[in-house]
């Protein structure tokens, strides 16, 4: 009997953890770049109180074992790295990666982040930063006489100036990962490399597997409210019902109990 | 009168086992992949439907798991892979292989598919690799189990199947199943490989509330019996003392 108690509980915890995920990935449902995230339930170890193929009788051999369950727990959490929707906004600061790869940010430490949100700005000495202030890498400064940025699909990023000649003052670098699942989430839409993704593999937009960069476009979360709302659904359900499963045990016991009476 | 006592007592365990079952089963009512556990009162009801059809023979009675298929639901991630049918993939782990139907795979950082736990899924041939100049968002896979990145094949899963041995299967924990030293697999036939799905676990809510509430009630006339045979017992007892 306590063992099903702790296996509801396990179920419960579980599903409180999915709502957690699906809360966190509908809170970010207009977030630049954000990608979704996704639980993975896994039972856990059974307790073999008969194995298959015991001996029950001289010759004979139970053709099905016993094991008992004992619950399930979230064995990891995953983005899922497909494209979010390319929202239009007619800004040429504004760049969405059409494909693989992420852009590189170089954090006061001097540590490299990634991201793929790219509502990018000029700071106050002309140098292209993400929306948080943070420089892109490799550093590109617009001169102070540029009256037109625009970036072309491999990453240049073109400057004209006011008398209209035009000039490249830098390219956007892209970096992928072999395993884009495995990068840790910082917060603020950067991560962060571990063993898990890999080391990062610099490259060209447009070659080798990178995706493209389009100007005047942002992208838009991967989340879709829809799906997200029926698995709340699912959860809160799933939820209930692991709670049901522990008050019906506690009404056993509470018959077992009154036989002292 | 002593009979009566250890039969009860033997049901009430047994009962509370079923229970144990029960809630392990809605435990994983979210686990993709699962195959929810039988339950005698299933085992016993399946057992008497097939007498019932002149087919009552042991074999026909289930096993410990129900292996029947759950349903699929779309999950549009390039390396959630669904199996329709009989059968299952092989994942590598130090204790020999493991078969599983929980099909969301990863890459790890050699660019070789691993399940959650990081162990190496199997191909026909070897690991499958995605060469590192693929994307993984680009990878097709075809309802036969080949992988394409590009224009290239990176392999094939190794499926296989125990037709005449489901029921010595035993359960490992982390959604994978062991199959005893003497049972090998054979090439699943009879199956089919969707990429983009998982497949949900097949417990069914309905049913396991049912058996819920049945054995609770059970457990509780069990209860009663032992209450009437204390209220006769003390009630011999008093004649005997006077």
């Amino acid at each position: 009997m306590l063992r099903a108690f702790s296996t509801s509980a396990t179920g419960m915890m579980a599903q409180e953890m999915l709502v957690d995920t699906i809360a966190n990935n509908l809170a970010n449902v207009n977030t630049t770049g954000f990608k979704r995230s996704q639980i993975e339930f896994q039972d856990l170890l059974y307790a073999k109180l008969k194995e298959p193929g015991t001996e029950i009788a001289p010759g004979v051999n139970a053709p099905t074992g016993l094991e008992v369950g004992t619950g399930v727990r979230i064995s990891s959490s995953l983005r899922v790295f497909s494209l979010g929707e390319f929202q239009n906004t007619q800004r040429n600061l504004d760049i969405a990666i059409r494909g693989n790869g992420f852009l590189q940010v170089l954090m006061p430490n001097g540590d490299l982040r990634y991201t793929r949100d790219g509502s990018l700005q000029v700071n106050a000495n002309g140098q292209l930063v993400t929306q948080a202030g943070y420089q892109v890498e490799p550093a590109i400064t617009i001169p102070a006489d540029a009256a037109t940025i625009d970036v072309a699909t491999d990453g240049g990023v073109n400057v004209t100036d006011s008398k209209g000649v035009r000039s490249v003052v830098g390219t956007v670098q892209l970096a992928r990962f072999v395993n884009p699942s495995g990068l840790a989430s910082q917060g603020d839409n950067l991560y962060t490399p571990t063993d898990a993704s890999g080391e990062p593999v610099v490259g060209t937009a447009g070659q080798e597997g990178f995706g493209e960069i389009q100007s005047g476009f942002l992208e838009k979360s991967n989340v879709n409210m829809v799906n997200e709302l029926v698995n709340l659904i699912t959860a809160q359900r799933a939820y209930e019902i692991n709670s049901r499963a522990i008050r019906a045990g506690d009404e056993m016991l509470r018959n077992t109990s009154n036989l002292f009476r | 009168m002593t009979d009566i006592g250890a039969q009860v007592s033997a049901s009430l365990n047994a009962l509370t086992r079923e229970f144990d079952i029960i809630s392990h089963n809605l435990a994983n009512v979210s686990t993709t992949g699962f195959k929810r556990r039988c339950n005698s009162f299933t085992q016993v009801l399946a057992e008497q439907a097939a007498a019932a059809e002149g087919a009552g023979d042991e074999e026909s009675s289930p096993g410990v798991f129900d292996f029947s298929q759950g349903s699929l639901v779309p999950t549009e991630r390039t390396l959630d892979f669904a199996l329709h049918g009989k059968g299952f993939f092989v994942v590598e782990s130090p204790e020999g292989p493991l078969y599983t139907r929980h099909g969301v795979f990863q890459t790890n950082r050699n660019g070789q598919i691993v399940d959650s736990a990081g162990r190496l899924v199997a191909g026909t041939a070897g690991p499958l690799i995605v060469p590192p100049d693929a994307d993984v968002a680009d990878l097709y896979g075809t309802d036969d189990g080949r992988i394409i990145a590009g224009e290239a094949s990176i392999g094939q899963f190794r499926l296989v199947d125990f037709p005449d041995a489901l029921d010595q299967l035993q359960a490992a924990g982390q959604n994978c199943f062991q199959a005893p030293k003497d049972v090998d697999p054979v090439p699943a036939t009879d199956v089919v490989v969707k990429q983009g799905y998982q497949e949900a676990s097949n417990v069914k809510l309905v049913d396991e509330l049912v058996n819920m509430i049945l054995v609770s009630r059970m457990y509780e006339a069990n209860m009663k019996l032992v209450g009437v045979k204390k209220d006769s017992s003390s009630a011999a007892l008093s004649v005997a003392m006077g």
